[in-house]
């Protein structure tokens, strides 16, 4: 990184612990780049009201948009505090992962966009899923894992997104949160994004869904969180 | 040009040369095979022959590593890309055309790669150098994607008149093409009678293809009201991979349409009376879809990198760089890395993170082992139409850099077929599709 970039870094940091003091200590850790911050967005529920930390099953995915309108994401409580830890990129960049938030620290966010060859889920398919311990994946035969069925990356939700097995080369991307006043926010990102490559794939898609590229990449300020059988017709587990 | 040497193709060459000087106008071919089509390499030129999954996945992961620093040079016969893979899904009616076909030029554009859509006609390694239909390129390292043929001497014995008949009137369509076509024309109006599959030996390509083939084509049978049979001829003694998820469909699904025949192996090859003689017995049809042994592809055999024992690749385990020439790397279903599957999926694998990650370290001077990573496999195989359903084997490797190989770390299957797999079926296609392609 350049004198240039790392400064870039910290104010990025900076500006985003101003918002949230206890993350400024641990993301200015040498973050490498890896922290992106975006417009701050309330996750809110159905009826446009604030998420509760009581509002959240635990094992259960639910899917919000952030921080495009057309870019999704996963939102499990995991029942229990979910600690910090590092996270190795592909490249050899390392970052520390927050760990959970909320009351418990046990809820986490992911971008839901497979960072293996970009399977995400629509209103047909979910593909990339959260296997909760009750509902073991079939094809390794184990729960508490993110599962894509399209060629069987898995991913630990517990140690920020990182690879289990399969073909990903990198983790999952963090969506980073942050948890005032009993609300829960969405802040930024944490990883390696897969935007950029995302939007040129799905275009046809994208402009179908959305009206126009330019549309689907607006950035959202509130973000409407649902259980994921809510969104797609099918969930695909296997 | 198959039984040609390479002498006896320099030799045309130099013919063609010196007719070019005599007669211009009318040797453009000859001449332009002789030219040089691109400026003399930096010292950092990778010349890909074969745009399949193998060649497309190194071009782009190649500039995706390394960007300008490498000049990545992708040579292709085809027009048009048409995949192998999910083409027993289109065979059975369950997908359009379009979703196997692909073009060339979208990823060459977006990455940055030159695509030069030529026929390669020989490979003289001493010289580093591709002679194509339109010129010659030079190489610092090759990364050779050729597929495989069909072994038909296999059969005939040198033949030449029956294998071609036997390639026209049954053909194998295992090389995507015109020959998948004709096999969907078939299938699609065979009204009565018996219609064979025969399943080429192991090693070939995609092993669990010829099932699926099979299920899909009685799919077709089922749903058109065929009073058929259809006979599959295994040389093996059992069904593999996923051998529990085929048996189940064909005896829940197709149990008064297909006959799987065990330890079948291929005495005689009759197509024009229609008979094959097996192991197992001597079987008569009306319809067959006959698939010869696989090799490796021509061109490997062009380039002298073909072990004659086994009729393919010999290359290093980790790297895939062939044992006869390490500045040859060998891509796809022509190399033999043992455990390996010859498929779509472990062909963009294995070239992703062995041969691209190798060929990388290479050029910026580092250790090629340090760098590779292990591969995985996953392969759907759709064994019903109506609904759609499938089965799935995903397989996990791992390097063992002490025997400097990759060995199996973990094989998970799901032979009980479901409508889920088959929607993964396509997702799986679509994600390696806008890999290669978008």
């Amino acid at each position: 990184m350049n004198r240039r970039e790392f400064l870039k870094v910290c104010s990025t940091v900076a500006t985003a612990s101003l918002a949230s003091p206890s993350l400024f200590s641990k993301l200015v850790q040498a973050q490498e780049g890896a922290f992106k911050k975006y417009k701050k967005a309330l996750l809110v529920k159905e009826d446009g009201s604030p998420l509760k930390p009581e509002d959240l099953k635990v094992g259960k995915e639910y899917i919000f948009f952030y921080p495009y309108r057309s870019t999704p994401c996963m939102l499990i409580d995991l029942g229990e505090e979910v600690k910090g830890t590092q996270v190795k990129l592909s490249d050899g960049t390392t970052y520390y992962w927050q760990g959970g938030v909320g009351p418990k620290k046990s809820v986490v966010a992911y971008c839901s966009i497979c960072p293996h060859q970009l399977s995400y889920p629509t209103p047909e398919f979910s593909f990339i899923n959260y296997y909760p311990s009750d509902t073991p994946s079939k094809v390794v035969g184990r729960g508490n894992v993110i599962q894509c069925c399209a060629h069987m990356s898995i991913f630990d939700p517990k140690k920020g997104g990182t690879v289990i097995d399969g073909p990903a080369p990198n983790p999952l991307l963090t969506i980073v949160l942050e948890f005032s006043d009993g609300k829960f926010y969405a802040v930024g990102t944490l990883g390696k994004e897969p935007f950029e490559d995302f939007f040129d794939a799905y275009r046809r898609g994208l402009r179908k869904r959305y009206g126009s590229s330019r549309k689907a990449k607006e950035l959202v300020e509130k973000s409407t969180v649902v259980e994921v059988e809510k969104y797609a017709k099918e969930i695909i587990r296997c | 040009m198959a039984d040609f040497s390479r002498r006896d193709v320099f030799k045309l060459a130099g013919v063609g040369a010196l007719i070019g000087t005599m007669h211009l106008s009318s040797t453009a071919c000859a001449a332009t095979t002789a030219s040089r089509m691109l400026p003399p390499s930096k010292g950092n030129r990778v010349v890909i022959v074969g745009g399949g999954w193998a060649g497309m996945t190194a071009a782009k992961h190649l500039k995706k590593e390394m960007g300008d620093k490498v000049d990545v040079v992708l040579i292709e016969k085809r027009k048009i890309f048409m995949s192998c893979p999910i083409s027993n899904v289109w065979l059975g009616g369950l997908v359009e055309m379009d979703f196997l076909m692909h073009d060339f030029h979208t990823p060459a554009s977006k990455y940055g790669y030159t695509f030069i859509n030529a026929t390669v006609t020989d490979i003289d390694r001493d010289k580093k150098r591709v002679y194509t239909t339109e010129g010659y390129v030079d190489y610092d390292y090759l990364i050779l994607a050729p597929g495989i043929r069909y072994n038909y001497d296999a059969w005939f014995k040198g033949d030449k008149d029956m294998a071609r008949i036997c390639a026209t009137h049954f053909p194998s369509a295992f090389i995507p093409g015109s020959e998948h076509v004709a096999l969907k024309r078939k299938v699609d109006n065979f009204e009565e009678g018996t219609f064979v599959l025969v399943v080429p030996p192991p090693p070939h390509r995609c092993p669990p293809a010829p099932y699926e083939r099979a299920a899909m084509i009685a799919h077709v049978f089922k749903k058109n009201g065929v009073k058929g049979r259809l006979i599959i001829l295994d040389p093996k003694d059992q069904i593999k991979p996923k051998g529990p998820g085929f048996r189940q469909a064909y005896e829940q699904l197709y149990l008064d349409i297909v006959e799987y025949v065990p330890n079948a192996k291929v005495k005689e090859v009759d197509p024009v009376n229609k008979v094959i003689k097996t192991t197992a017995g001597d079987f008569k049809f009306d319809d067959a879809n006959l698939n010869p042994p696989h090799q490796a592809g021509d061109l490997a055999w062009k380039a002298g990198l073909v072990n004659p024992k086994t009729g393919w690749c010999d290359v290093d385990q980790l790297t895939l760089q062939s044992k006869l020439d390490p500045h040859v790397f060998v891509a796809g279903d022509a190399s033999s890395v043992k455990g390996f599957p010859k498929s779509g999926d472990m062909a963009h694998n294995h070239t992703q993170n062995m041969v691209v990650k190798a060929l990388t370290a290479l050029l910026k001077g580092k250790d090629p082992y340090e760098a590779v990573k292990a591969p995985t496999n996953t392969c759907y195989s759709m064994v019903n139409g109506s609904p759609k359903e499938a089965i799935v084997i995903n397989v996990l490797y791992e390097i063992d850099r002490k025997k400097k190989a990759p060995v199996k770390k973990k094989v998970n299957v799901e032979n009980t077929r479901s409508a889920r797999l088959a929607h993964a079926t396509f997702e799986w296609a679509k994600a390696l599709y806008r890999d290669m392609f978008s």
